[in-house]
């Protein structure tokens, strides 16, 4: 039956893929149908196609592969998930229609037909799910270490002082990330002021000020100083609005006013040399 | 279920014991030094809560894995009285002690899960979990 | 098996090395023995490195923080150094601030720290 079902779709394909086509225009907001060229189109499809036909066809291994190439391209043009189901489901639709009105399926085997049906779609259609949420976790991965790599490293600049930009919404798992690195950065640098710059910062809420002040406290513990620096007018607004309190604090709104304070704070300061 | 270690708490030199399971434990499993440092110091807080109040007790380590991630539970039961408000014990500050007040919210804190059951009378079993990042 | 924790003398300081882990009693001990000596020598103040700690709970800061402020009633100042970033992270998460504790990354900057504070 399956084999007889492949022949069916391959002989019919042209006239399939433009009923499919047809519907898939009508049911979905999908860009891809609106933007790509026919061309594009009725390769993709054509593509599609096949891989459904596959399955009928082919042993199990073989299809799998075809299925994990087919979808890493889907999820290359952009598809959402739920276009691709529909597809799948579209794709059926139109097959089971056909085969109903040149008489295949009659009443009497629609109950086998609707098993071959589902044995040939159920199949594919947790393989796409399964694709998808493995590219979604790869992706989320990723996207975790690249933010910890983003994630603020200490920068020495002079003997004794070190900066730490931050850039970036701070929660509480980036907060406890950066307390790590700016701590065994201030020990590793034998740094005795550490300036926190704040420029990239876009809010500072009573939380992010909870966690500034906690890593402060934590520099002062290990014996070092901590100052806060790159504070924007809008952030000074924020943080008495909401009556956060840094007193305990040094604040200063750029960095280079920072750097000279804590040059000053290490018995330094800089001069310019006069030319011979 | 995991591989599960104990030390029993019955003298002050059992929470050093306690809290050297631990770090082993810790260690084995993989964490950091600073995941080490806090599970140490929870089970200290544990231990030392169970000596304190309750006289007699037992600190647990389970090893716990998840969907491809590690971690360890500490179990800490005791005999004990129970404790009557669980919420004011759970509020910073709090101790009748005349320790720093640490205590229970700080536990939690170092931890990423944390569960008290207590029944008065009867005795206290806390869980604190922590996952390896 | 009571050990002691060695209190060295220099000049008009004290230097102390913890060098394992401190258990309720040792601290304790530790404790009456600092100020036992801080009064037979005068001294003025205490040097107190913990590099080698691993981990601090609230029954050793206590005590910590409670030698530091009596030794302040005896007229001497203590400087903490080489606390380690993890236990620092830990002390914090655990509430525990010490807030008016001189700190320093190490020994040798926490006797330079000392010094400039007892010249002031």
């Amino acid at each position: 039956m399956n084999k007889h079902m492949a022949t069916f779709i391959q002989d019919n394909l042209d006239e399939i893929l433009v009923r499919w086509q047809e519907m898939m225009k009508d049911d979905s907001d999908e860009k891809f149908f609106q933007i790509m060229s026919q061309d594009v189109i009725n390769k993709t499809s054509r593509e599609f196609a096949e891989l459904m036909i596959s399955n009928l066809f082919e042993g199990e291994n073989n299809y799998e592969n075809r299925l994990n190439e087919f979808t890493s391209k889907v999820v290359r043009f952009g598809w959402s998930i739920s276009f691709v189901m529909k597809a799948i489901n579209h794709f059926a639709q139109v097959v089971y229609d056909m085969l109903e009105q040149n008489k295949t399926i009659t009443e009497q085997n629609m109950k086998e037909y609707v098993m071959v049906f589902a044995e040939w779609i159920n199949p594919m259609r947790d393989g796409i799910v399964e694709t998808y949420a493995k590219t979604w976790e790869r992706t989320v991965q990723l996207q975790k270490i690249a933010l910890q790599e983003l994630s603020a490293s200490l920068i020495p600049v002079f003997d004794k002082i070190s900066v730490m930009p931050l850039v970036g919404t701070i929660d509480t798992e980036r907060a406890k990330l950066i307390m790590e690195n700016l701590l065994d950065g201030v020990v590793k640098h034998r740094a005795e002021v550490v300036l926190l710059d704040i420029t990239g910062v876009p809010v500072v809420d009573t939380m992010v000020a909870h966690h500034i002040i906690q890593a402060a406290d934590a520099v002062r513990l290990v014996g070092a100083k901590c100052m806060l620096v790159g504070i924007r007018p809008e952030i000074a607004q924020t943080i008495v609005t909401l009556g956060i309190n840094l007193k305990d604090f040094t604040t200063t709104s750029t960095l280079q006013r920072g750097v000279e304070q804590a040059l000053a704070w290490t018995n330094r300061k800089i001069v310019e040399v006069e030319e011979d | 279920m995991g591989y599960r270690s104990s030390v029993e708490i019955l003298t002050e030199w059992d929470i050093v014991a306690a809290r050297q399971l631990g770090r082993n434990e810790a260690k084995e499993v993989g964490f950091g030094t600073v995941d080490q440092a806090r599970i140490t110091t929870a089970i200290s807080e544990l231990a030392r809560n169970i000596y304190l109040y309750a006289g007699k007790g037992k600190i647990e380590i389970e090893r716990i894995s998840e969907g491809g991630s590690f971690g360890i539970i500490i179990i800490a039961s005791d005999e004990g009285p129970g404790i009557p408000d669980v919420r004011k014990v759970m509020e910073d500050g709090f101790s009748t002690s005349g320790g720093l007040g640490a205590g229970m919210p700080g536990v939690k804190r170092l931890m990423d899960d944390f569960k008290i059951e207590t029944v008065l009378g009867e005795g206290t079993v806390i869980k604190a979990t922590k996952w390896i990042r | 098996m009571n050990l002691r924790i060695p209190i060295l003398k220099l000049k008009d300081t004290l230097i102390v090395s913890i060098q394992w882990e401190l258990d309720d009693q040792t601290a304790l001990q530790f404790q009456e023995d600092l100020l036992t000596k801080m009064h037979e020598t005068s001294a003025r103040g205490v040097v107190i490195d913990l590099t080698p700690i691993d981990f601090i709970d609230s029954f050793i800061a206590k005590v910590l923080g409670d030698v530091i402020s009596m030794s302040g009633l005896m007229g001497a100042k203590v400087v903490i150094t080489g606390i380690q970033p993890a236990v620092a992270i830990t002390l914090i998460e655990l509430g525990i601030r010490l807030e008016d504790v001189m700190t320093a990354l190490d020994l040798e900057n926490g006797l330079e720290k000392l010094q400039r504070e007892l010249e002031a």
